[in-house]
């Protein structure tokens, strides 16, 4: 009797915190939303109101037409590529890398690994400055390669890709390399097709980590037309802010959240396994 | 004879066969590696040595650099320093712990077995996450805006956030747990699911309370989890950079301009670079994010046993 009176007291005080909490959570985002279709006389009005007097297009019609301050559709596809590309490199270079600490039996394999697993530990903070000098050299400032390749390196992503790899047994290569078939085909042929659960994972976190990135950007393209979305933003707010021009600065905020949210939307499962996948909890 | 020798051949051929497979594996990430990672992190500790403006090559200075930061109170760089590693400190000690625990007590009640609809409360949670810092900061202006704002019209009040103190670093605060609080919830959530139900209902019979339940079954079985999330969350929260950049760009009176910020403009800021001093800054940074790892490492350690 009384264990259910407190599940029952539990149950609700529980609701009406998680609510709570999913309210604050939920207002900016649809505040935004519904703020990005106001008039600008609506948006001037003072009072709380959630909803716009009348649902208008011309936010949207007037950000995506600018194109010299701020560019956004131009952004926008930058952001796309650069993004894309940078979660195809990925994918390859590091499965081809987790291949070979994984499947391979060389010298000093587990000792590489781990040496540069550990050296890449080291606070990122610390590489900024001389990988700005590095892409300079390479010509790459102002370009998508400045943005698209140095991410490459990361060690973090090889980790979980080997850490599958590892898994899988060894007489599945064993037995294809008596039927005489090479290292690649194994990689591409075996191996590869069986962890594509974990490389779909590692390439979403890849493309919303690239999409996202704002300091790296900001510091390697300063032409306003090969920004990325994320960093076009900095732009905004004197753009379009300090005009109090709300809805169009919530248009463009809106458009730079929507590729990362739908992805999410599609592949919710594979986001949450994912999370699961880097403390180890299920491995 | 003659056979043992080319089966010894084939197993040398074999073996050098091997060698080459491997790098062309291992090769091109070792390669983004020496070359992104490796490089510019030895490079980074030698120009902290150096007089450098990032374009000419770099003058040797010795230990200068980190003299003027750390023991020189009439220079720029020393007040710079002290200043942003102070607000960073700030901004570690005000979000983390809410990181932690706001996600812990929702994922305790996400975990009643009352509750319905939980995949939705989660995804509400998560989904700010991957919206990028500098578009959501540009939502949480509008929020906090002193005229148009729905906080300020809701409340009734008229308070200029970001442009004052204690609210600038609130407006902060609250933008960076929106955005960062999904992620541990989710492996909150899926530690706990791996508790056997058995342990709670054992206590039950022995009359535990839930409090008593909290700290000595659910938290102990999580452990591992809450630790990971509690050195990612500071390691990550060191870092912090855009949120003050978009929200208050440092201000009111450079009290929330952490120290990423003061190393960002000393580098590549709009005159003379200063490299050299920032990269002996980064270094500093580089060496409390890995001190205070190695210390919640420990605390942690001892207290699981």
């Amino acid at each position: 009797m009384d264990r259910t009176k407190s599940f029952v007291i539990t149950k609700w005080a529980s609701y009406i915190l998680l609510s709570i909490t999913a309210l604050i959570w939920l207002l900016p985002a649809v505040y935004a939303f519904t703020t990005s279709f106001k008039t600008q006389s609506d948006v001037m009005q003072t009072g709380f109101r959630l909803l716009p007097a009348s649902w208008v297009m011309d936010n949207y019609a007037r950000v995506l037409s600018n194109s010299s301050s701020a560019p956004i559709v131009r952004w926008f596809l930058n952001s796309v590529l650069i993004s894309t590309t940078h979660t195809i490199l990925m994918v390859i270079v590091v499965s081809l890398a987790a291949f070979g600490y994984a499947r391979l039996d060389f010298k000093y394999r587990d000792t590489m690994f781990f040496t540069v697993l550990a050296i890449s530990m080291f606070p990122a903070v610390v590489n900024i400055i001389p990988n700005y000098m590095i892409v300079h050299r390479l010509g790459w400032v102002n370009t998508p390669l400045a943005v698209i390749v140095p991410g490459i390196a990361a060690v973090g992503n090889v980790f979980l890709v080997r850490q599958f790899m590892t898994g899988l047994p060894k007489s599945y290569d064993e037995s294809a390399r008596m039927d005489g078939a090479s290292d690649f085909t194994i990689y591409l042929k075996i191996i590869v097709p069986l962890i594509k659960p974990v490389l779909i994972v590692t390439s979403i976190f890849s493309f919303t980590g690239s999409w996202n990135d704002f300091l790296w950007p900001t510091i390697v393209l300063n032409d306003v037309r090969q920004l990325t979305i994320t960093a076009g933003m900095l732009l905004l707010q004197d753009i379009y802010g300090n005009y109090m021009m709300m809805g169009q600065l919530m248009a463009s905020a809106f458009l730079a959240m929507i590729p990362t949210s739908l992805l999410f939307l599609f592949a919710q499962k594979y986001f949450i396994e994912s999370l699961n996948l880097n403390t180890g909890l299920k491995g | 004879m003659d056979k043992s020798m080319s089966q010894e051949g084939l197993a040398l051929e074999k073996k050098k066969k091997f060698n080459l497979s491997q790098w062309i594996f291992i090769g091109p990430h070792f390669i983004f590696f020496i070359v992104f990672i490796l490089f510019p992190m030895i490079y980074g500790f030698y120009a902290s040595f150096t007089r450098w403006n990032l374009i000419s090559s770099p003058t040797w200075v010795g230990l200068q650099n980190y003299q003027t930061i750390l023991g020189d109170p009439t220079s720029s760089f020393y007040r710079q320093f002290r200043r942003g590693l102070i607000n960073t400190l700030v901004f570690v000690a005000g979000t983390v712990p809410l990181q932690v625990i706001i996600p812990l007590a929702l994922a305790i009640m996400l975990q009643h077995r009352g509750i319905k609809g939980k995949g939705l409360f989660q995804a509400i949670f998560y989904i700010p996450g991957l919206i990028s810092v500098s578009a959501a900061a540009i939502v949480w202006l509008l929020i906090f805006n002193p005229r148009l704002g729905p906080v300020n019209n809701l409340l009734g009040s008229e308070v200029t956030w970001v442009v004052n103190q204690p609210y600038a670093w609130m407006v902060i605060f609250l933008m960076t747990l929106w955005g960062s609080i999904g992620g541990n919830l989710v492996i909150y959530r899926s530690a706990m699911s791996g508790i056997s139900r058995d342990l709670y209902e054992a206590a039950d019979i022995d009359g535990a309370s839930g409090t008593v339940k909290f700290f000595k079954i659910t938290i102990p079985m999580i452990k591992f989890p809450l630790l990971y999330t509690i050195v990612m969350s500071t390691a990550g929260a060191f870092n912090v950079y855009a949120q003050p950049l978009m929200v208050t760009q440092g201000g009111p009176e450079q009290t929330t301009h952490v120290l990423m910020m003061y190393i960002r403009t000393l580098a590549f800021g709009q005159g003379q670079s200063v490299a050299g001093m920032a990269a002996a800054m980064s270094i500093l940074l580089g060496l409390v994010i890995i001190v205070i790892a190695a210390f919640q490492f420990r605390i942690m350690y001892h207290n699981a046993k």
